[in-house]
């Protein structure tokens, strides 16, 4: 019996359908499960304030003032949350002038530095380009290989 | 006070909201990844030796150097992903750290030139690719209900229990990151010449499955 699962096991081609049918029954007996209960108490809660023009990048509260944000170990990042964003110049103009800088984080120098990510969950955003990072030398190598 | 599975924290280190923290299982399975990733730096590869049967022919492999360098760059990589998710303490920074040892996997063993790795390669890729739905996923029902992702916070048992859907959906997500049931699969990618570096795919994912085993009895 496991020799002959262990055999199914070995041929690398039956890994995907075995996997993706595993995901199709876990995922099924999660909707089965449903409904699962919302915890009202969330550790970052999401308000989006639409008549701000860095909508969704907005986490509220005059800087250096008031603190809207919750962490869970404020005594680590003491003054996370005073500033809320740095703007250059040119995204202070842009912020001014449309209501739309919030969808065009990438498309101009100098952007919205999430200050509250960084203070808060500093190690994803370190991690989360390193993936990149990896990715892209992988895909490099096996472009650049000869022959 | 704190009930852990793997023992007390011995050392807690502070990254904002992210506490790495320390215990005695964490700390063994840290150091063994530590001490292989150190093997891997300073190790010479083999090479592999051809023999035919029946006469007394045989003949080694040619490796190029740069193969050789970009795939012990990957298992240096695979190794300190492995020692971040080894000691993290948080919930979303692990399954972070599970995916880069899952693309770090497929790298040491995509520049081989033989068909075959490729092939097995290619193969694990796309399971690696598609496991980070449930294991992003279940993160984020972790988040959901229970509103926190600290897996301190997890062990006080301050907040909600966590639904078992998103153990499942966690574990299904690190098994196919690190393929960890399916060695005998994992042997077609096994047949890549280097040897400290293809056995780094292996330790990574014994490690990581050991650890989410830590991370899914704490709630």
């Amino acid at each position: 019996m496991i020799r002959k699962i262990s055999h199914i096991l070995c041929n690398y081609e039956n890994i995907v359908p075995l996997f993706a049918g595993a995901c199709a029954l876990l995922f099924l007996v999660g909707i089965l499960m449903l409904p699962l209960s919302y915890e009202q108490n969330q550790l970052y809660p999401k308000t989006i304030d639409r008549n701000s023009s860095l909508d969704p990048y907005d986490r509220g509260g005059p800087p250096f003032t008031m603190v809207a944000i919750h962490s869970q170990y404020p005594e680590n990042s003491p003054s996370a949350g005073l500033v809320t964003s740095y703007l250059t110049p040119l995204s202070l103009y842009l912020s001014q002038t449309t209501m739309h800088l919030g969808t065009t984080i990438v498309a101009h120098p100098g952007g919205i530095i999430d200050e509250i990510l960084y203070n808060t969950r500093g190690l994803d955003t370190v991690v989360e380009p390193t993936i990149l990072l990896i990715a892209f030398a992988i895909a490099s190598y096996l472009y650049r290989k000869v022959e | 006070m704190i009930d852990l599975v793997g023992g007390v924290p011995l050392y807690v280190l502070e990254f904002g909201d992210e506490l790495v923290y320390f215990t005695p299982y964490t700390i063994t399975l840290f150091l063994l990844a530590l001490t292989f990733t150190i093997l891997v730096l300073i190790s010479r590869p083999e090479k592999q030796v051809d023999i035919a049967f029946g006469g007394d022919a045989y003949r080694t492999k040619e490796i190029s150097v740069s193969e050789m360098r970009f795939r012990r760059f990957m298992a240096i990589a695979c190794g300190l992903a492995t020692m971040g998710a080894m000691v993290t303490g948080d919930i979303f920074n692990f399954t972070l750290f599970t995916a880069m040892v899952g693309i770090t996997n497929v790298g040491i063993v995509a520049a081989v030139k033989s068909p075959h790795v490729q092939d097995a390669a290619y193969q694990y890729g796309l399971v690696s690719l598609s496991a980070t739905i449930p294991l992003f996923g279940g993160a984020a029902v972790y988040a959901a209900t229970t509103g926190s992702l600290s897996m301190i916070e997890l062990m006080k048992g301050t907040v909600p229990a966590v639904p078992l859907i998103a153990k499942g959906m966690l574990m299904l997500g690190v098994i196919g990151e690190g393929m960890a049931p399916f060695y005998a699969a994992k042997a077609e990618m096994f047949r890549a010449p280097g040897a400290p570096y293809v056995i780094m795919c292996s330790l990574s994912s014994l490690l990581i499955f050991l650890r989410v085993v830590e991370i899914v009895m704490l709630g």
